[in-house]
């Protein structure tokens, strides 16, 4: 329900950027999502086909690269990953950290043709 | 020979939102109109609450409601009982309002007359706390039968409200929640969150909910 909401904006940001810069056709759509982002990859997929219906995109095709929720270890100022990690640095167990990627939920570009 | 062209966008999805949600809280400060946006989760008391705010503070300033559902008006229909403005807006199956939605809501209401709206988001503690509607500001109702684990599952909406009211302590006796430990869980999200226990329906806590309104509405008409 929320992920065929945001695939509509989505939608409706290409379709607008093909509008200006006079593109007809495209062939691949390329997202970016972070891993710690609100949306499943799972589910865009899923709901892209009916997001894209009628318009423009109907038959783009998807692909949807992940971007690792990685962090900087305040103490250590060593970078790891969050989730393989469970929230705490790997090299010296501290918990106190900034967040450096995983909140993305980009439109990185498409293949006009 | 098709020629195929690499085209870079870089854009966040939520950019255009953004970027219409700061529009509209300009638009908002110019007509001096006060926009609550209040999430929570179905069945917190939303409604009860935005009655009783009603009813407290209708002879003081003027008062406007969006009601936000998928559909039905029945939340539309009790609060036009008190005679103040009020419209339904309909998501048609979203499960939550975005800044051009509450836009036109704003628009059908006829703002320039209204000191104080209350957005009346979706029940719903996920999506609604990642779309910025345009509200001056932002308030969340957690009620005692949900749990004192919520802002460890929902850290988002916790993170992003300026007011969390924790309606229906009346109950507490009933159920196993510990207002110390929310209270200690939410700050460490959001350092700056006013925290203000009520129940909707016994009026206990209330007035420093209402007195928390006069003061935004007015410093935001003011300013």
């Amino acid at each position: 329900m929320h992920e065929i909401g945001v695939m509509m904006e989505v939608v409706k940001t290409v379709e607008n950027f093909a509008k200006q810069n006079g593109v007809t056709q495209i062939q691949t759509l390329v997202l970016q999502i972070g891993e710690l982002s609100s949306v499943i990859p799972r589910y865009i997929e899923a709901c892209f086909p009916a997001a894209a219906d009628g318009t423009i995109l109907q038959d783009t095709k998807l692909e949807i690269e992940i971007l690792p929720g990685n962090a900087l270890c305040c103490e250590c100022s060593k970078v790891f990953n969050i989730m393989e990690n469970k929230s705490k640095c790997p090299y010296c167990d501290c918990r106190d950290w900034e967040m450096l990627s995983g909140k993305e939920f980009n439109i990185k570009e498409i293949v006009a043709c | 020979m098709n020629t195929f062209k690499v085209m870079e966008i870089k854009r966040s999805v939520f950019e255009d939102n953004d970027k219409q949600a700061e529009l509209l809280r300009k638009d908002l400060k110019k007509n001096k109109t006060f926009l609550l946006n209040l999430m929570s989760s179905p069945g917190s008391g939303k409604t009860t609450t935005v009655l009783r705010t009603i009813e407290a503070l209708k002879d003081e300033m003027s008062i406007g409601v969006m009601e936000a559902d998928i559909d039905s008006d029945v939340d539309a229909d009790a609060v036009s009982k008190t005679g103040v403005k009020v419209i339904q807006l309909h998501t048609g199956g979203m499960c939550h309002l975005d800044a051009d939605m509450t836009k036109q809501g704003l628009e059908g209401l006829g703002c320039e007359e209204i000191d104080f709206a209350i957005l009346e988001n979706v029940g719903n503690l996920v999506c609604p706390a990642e779309f910025d509607t345009g509200a001056s500001k932002n308030a969340m109702i957690l009620s005692v039968p949900e749990g004192d684990d919520k802002p460890l599952k929902y850290p988002l909406m916790f993170s992003i409200v300026d007011v969390l009211l924790v309606n229906k302590i009346d109950t507490m006796g009933f159920f196993e929640f510990d207002l110390e430990a929310v209270t200690e869980r939410v700050k460490k999200l959001n350092p700056n969150i006013k925290v203000i226990p009520i129940s909707a329906k016994n009026a206990q806590g209330m007035q420093e909910w209402f007195d928390w309104i006069r003061t935004q509405v007015t410093e935001w008409n003011d300013k």
